[in-house]
């Protein structure tokens, strides 16, 4: 390739610019959309004197600003990020990491885009702690270390009477479970 | 939207009316993307910036209301030529009418407003 000259450098730089604005879209609309603009930019300085710069920056200023193109086509501003993937997971079973992963999980959770407000609340609350919450429930590692000899040691989850508790344990299994369902069905929508 | 916050509601009307111009711009044949952008930004300013009429087409044809061809051109690489549809033509008929109902509308409204 020989050296560019500097209207070549414009025009490759807006495209890039704009290819990165595109970015959030599906690629055969972003693909799309790049080749119309390309030609467009083509035909443009066909009308041109060869590699007329301040022409050339001229015809890039009515094209107008990669993100104003790009919400025009409705790409969001900000790209997936590759931590949402992990924010499901990390809600339904990060109470297991040391309780950390699920704050982990929260934390992502709230700081990203692919989920709107509603979506945010629902991973918080429904529930908090994720699948931690049906051991806490069954009452089944925390009690082990407490029994020493007397029949003191009744954990909370077995006093409940015994349909309520069935009721309570099979909500603290399905609600995690249908809320990281949701949230990794919203995320690959967006 | 604040009234007075000249930029918004020209946004909303520009997003409001954009895509029947484009319909109106290819009654009488058909345009390629280049000439539809100067014509649409050329004075009117009823895009934002000619790059804006590619989204803006790409949606027409999502939905059915254009259709394109290649075409060769004398001077240069081949173009993308937009015509119109069936559906097209209708949801341009649909349009003209309530446009005149709502300019009629906005206008009653201003000239009834006391003079400043």
């Amino acid at each position: 390739m020989t050296t560019r000259t500097p209207a070549e450098t414009l025009v490759s730089r807006y495209l890039a610019d704009l290819d990165r604005a595109l970015r959030s879209l599906a690629a055969p609309r972003r693909r799309q959309i790049m080749e119309e603009i390309s030609a467009h930019i083509a035909e443009g300085r066909a009308e041109l004197d060869g590699d007329d710069e301040a022409g050339v920056r001229a015809l890039l200023d009515r094209v107008g600003d990669p993100e104003l193109i790009a919400e025009e086509a409705g790409a969001s501003a900000e790209p997936p990020r590759g931590s949402d993937a992990w924010v499901p997971w990390l809600l339904l079973v990060g109470g297991f990491l040391l309780v950390v992963g699920w704050f982990a999980g929260v934390l992502l959770l709230w700081t990203s885009h692919a989920w709107g407000l509603r979506d945010k609340l629902l991973g918080t609350f429904v529930l908090p702690g994720g699948l931690l919450g049906l051991v806490v429930l069954g009452g089944f590692p925390t009690s082990v270390g407490e029994c020493s000899g007397t029949s003191t040691c009744v954990s909370s989850g077995f006093s409940l009477p015994f349909p309520l508790g069935i009721v309570l344990l099979l909500v603290a299994l399905v609600a995690p479970l249908a809320t990281a369902w949701h949230l990794d069905r919203i995320r690959r929508r967006s | 939207m604040v009234p007075g916050d000249d930029a918004i509601w020209l946004a909303q009307l520009r997003r409001g009316s954009a895509e029947h111009c484009v319909l109106a711009l290819l009654r009488h044949g058909e345009k390629y993307g280049f000439d539809l952008a100067r014509t649409l930004t050329d004075g009117a300013g009823l895009i934002a910036s000619e790059g804006t009429i590619y989204p803006l087409l790409a949606r027409l044809r999502r939905n059915g209301l254009v259709a394109t061809t290649w075409r060769e051109s004398v001077e240069g690489p081949p173009r993308r030529y937009y015509r119109l549809t069936k559906a097209g033509e209708r949801a341009l008929s649909d349009f003209i009418p309530q446009w005149q109902q709502f300019r009629e509308a906005v206008d009653k409204i201003l000239d009834e407003v006391p003079s400043i």
